[in-house]
């Protein structure tokens, strides 16, 4: 009888499949439509503050491209410090511009560590995350090496290892002892990596009790090497900070404001662009 | 057909068949020595950079997914929809799309930086990333393919000296419904969300819109079902047997050519409000970039819209057309290839006009060019051998038809 029951019964009639498909659809729906309400006065306040990061710190650089003179001495310092032998890995990179004027200028530009960074979103694997002080960071023992993150970055800010595993012994970075001694170990092939604002010098240095931004020690290689003070950095929730006060003195853009991504550094215009 | 007709005798000579044989067998050679290159030396041996960090495996990986589809639309409309007179390609479906993921995969592992972490996305998980939701489906998607395909292995005549694994298979088969309805749902999911990939990224112009994800799921649809019928029609003609019905071959012309229809319809409208009736600054100055530095604009029209869509329309809604075998094949075949340069437009034309981020004028004036390294098109050939091989053999000795046309009859 069960039998004769099973052969005609199907495990999972055609209605059945419907309903539960229907019935799942139909609950993505009304939870969105119950929580599409107005919302509180906190919650808009919440809106137009998304941009900060969480945590008791914010870090934030300045780069005056007017002050800039080009000498690629903060290039090489990070190439040094962070370990990138090979110039087209370059974390942080520089290239001679013009404006629209005809001013030549030489533009630099680290990771601008987006508090809603396209390439966080996009990893499969969570391999890369903003901290609570709003530093994008790194798992490198994580990372799948998909590129997806490299795809999202609107800036050509990652750079994937293609290369041989190239031990310091092996092959030697130029730029040392020049320019720097490595700081951080050299990352494996087939991984994805980024500047990160030095983020080994900032945590270290916090916990001697010195300053991001102002004790060299506990401030990113390229700002320290910078013979001009064109770069300055530091916590934007310090009145007294570097950052802080290079924002009150001088009229900064970010880069590409209109992709929503809330970049951490700020530029200064070349001067005399309008002339 | 004077060929075929000079084949004669049910199938092919078995000097041919080997001779076919061996060709796949070596571009099977030429992909395992490339796949030895890539993993000894790392992708450095590709030609793929920072600026363009995907290209023809990515392409290989989209179409192979795309073209694997007929599966899932082949089985929700027999076991979900019960349309029965589709029920004599329902294995054949299944068995191209289980070809298609597999090969998908092959080449996805080549592609990552790191195959030996491959496991990764199950075990870190980020919601929030289209590609973690699309490594889930389709694991899962395969898992499922793997489930419907092994009682047709188990079926094949040299199982049944095992009777266990007999039952075995017939329980397996009881479950396909039930694998339908969670193949169409996972279908549905990864199908579309391999669209999103590109068209979430709001820093990348010309990807960014709602549309991508839906073009994605239709090309797919139509490219499947088309890719099913193609391989059953030359089955069909290598055997010299009929193996479906002219109604089926009709009812599966039509399901196709409407899929691509409705596909144009998106597409043409995609253009018009992106392109033609407006003008956002950043898609408007990529378009540009596009259309004066690569040959991506030009191939998107006389390619995919006209020689890949208009014409097999025509083709596959035209009874005259569609009554000459050789006529339709082409169609078949055009929609095919029509959704791999479909794969590889999408791809690359986001890729090299990159956003231009600098605050001056010479930064990003120049669009980055990508072509294949020799090795990349190796891996390539491999994994095409490796696709290839199996469906032959799989066309060889598994019962993918009905006993009925399997014996020869109309």
């Amino acid at each position: 009888m069960a039998k004769a029951k099973d052969k005609k019964q199907p495990l999972i009639s055609r209605r059945d499949a419907l309903k539960i498909l229907g019935a799942t659809g139909a609950t993505a729906v009304v939870s969105q439509v119950l929580t599409s309400g107005p919302l509180s006065a906190e919650a808009i306040k919440g809106i137009a503050r998304h941009t900060e990061a969480s945590g008791e710190h914010e870090w934030h650089m300045g780069i005056d491209l007017d002050k800039c003179i080009g000498c690629q001495y903060c290039m090489k310092a990070c190439q040094a410090v962070n370990d990138v032998p090979d110039d087209d890995m370059r974390w942080n990179v520089g290239f001679d511009e013009r404006t629209e004027g005809g001013t030549d200028f030489f533009m630099t530009r680290p990771c601008l560590h987006c508090q809603e960074a396209p390439c966080v979103k996009v990893c499969p694997v969570g391999a890369t995350w903003v901290r609570e002080d709003g530093i994008v960071a790194m798992d490198y023992d994580r990372c799948i090496g998909c590129r997806y993150c490299e795809v999202a970055c609107p800036y050509d800010v990652r750079r994937f290892n293609w290369k041989q595993p190239e031990p310091s012994e092996i092959k030697k970075n130029p730029y040392q002892p020049a320019w720097g001694v490595a700081e951080v170990e050299r990352r494996p092939r087939g991984v994805v990596e980024k500047c990160t604002f030095c983020v080994h010098r900032i945590d270290r240095g916090l916990e001697f009790g010195l300053t991001p931004g102002v004790d060299p020690q506990a401030t990113p290689a390229c700002v320290v090497i910078c013979p001009v003070n064109a770069r300055v950095f530091g916590d934007i929730h310090d009145e007294e900070s570097p950052i802080s006060q290079f924002l009150e003195a001088h009229e900064t853009f970010r880069l590409r404001e209109d992709f929503g991504t809330e970049p951490k550094v700020h530029y200064v215009r070349p001067a005399k662009e309008e002339a | 057909m004077a060929v075929f007709r000079a084949m004669e005798k049910r199938s092919l000579s078995k000097t041919t068949f080997m001779l076919w044989v061996a060709t796949l067998c070596a571009m099977l050679g030429i992909g395992f020595y490339g796949m030895y290159q890539t993993l000894w030396n790392g992708l450095q041996v590709t030609n793929m950079s920072d600026r363009v960090p995907w290209g023809l495996w990515i392409t290989h990986d989209l179409s192979a997914i795309g073209l694997g589809a007929g599966a899932f639309t082949l089985s929700a409309i027999i076991y979900l929809f019960r349309i029965k007179r589709f029920e004599p390609i329902a294995r054949m479906a299944v068995f191209v799309g289980f070809l298609g993921y597999t090969s998908a995969m092959l080449a996805l592992a080549m592609d990552i930086g790191r195959p030996d972490r491959f496991w990764h996305p199950l075990v870190y998980w980020n919601v929030h990333s289209v590609l973690w939701e699309i490594t889930w489906c389709v694991i899962l998607y395969s898992t499922v393919l793997v489930i419907e395909v092994l009682p047709i292995i188990l079926e094949s005549q040299y199982f049944d000296r095992w009777p266990k694994l007999q039952s075995f298979s017939h329980k397996l088969h009881k479950l396909t419904p039930v694998m339908a309805v969670l193949g169409m749902a996972l279908s549905l999911l990864h199908q579309s969300s391999l669209g999103a990939t590109y068209g979430v990224l709001s820093g990348r112009a010309i990807w960014f819109k709602p549309s991508l994800p839906v073009m994605f799921i239709l090309s797919a649809v139509a490219g499947g079902v088309s890719m099913t019928l193609l391989l059953t029609m030359i089955v069909s003609k290598l055997r010299n047997v009929e193996l479906i019905d002219k109604w089926l071959r009709r009812d599966m012309s039509r399901l196709a050519a409407f899929a691509l229809l409705a596909y144009l319809y998106l597409k043409v409208w995609d253009w018009a409000a992106t392109n033609y009736y407006s003008h956002a600054p950043g898609t408007a100055d990529a378009m540009m970039r596009l259309q004066a530095t690569t040959p991506y604009n030009e191939s998107f029209w006389w390619l995919e819209v006209v020689l890949c869509g208009l014409v097999p329309a025509v083709i596959l809604l035209n009874r005259p057309f569609r009554r000459r075998h050789g006529i339709l094949m082409t169609g078949l075949a055009l929609i095919v290839f029509g959704v791999v340069v479909n794969r590889w437009n999408v791809t690359l034309s986001g890729l090299v006009v990159p956003p231009s981020w600098s605050p001056g004028v010479l930064g990003n004036a120049v669009a980055a060019t990508y072509v294949p390294s020799w090795i990349e098109i190796a891996v390539s050939i491999g994994v095409l051998g490796y696709a290839t091989l199996a469906f032959t053999l799989g066309a060889k000795y598994l019962p993918l038809f009905p006993k009925k046309a399997e014996d020869g009859g109309d």
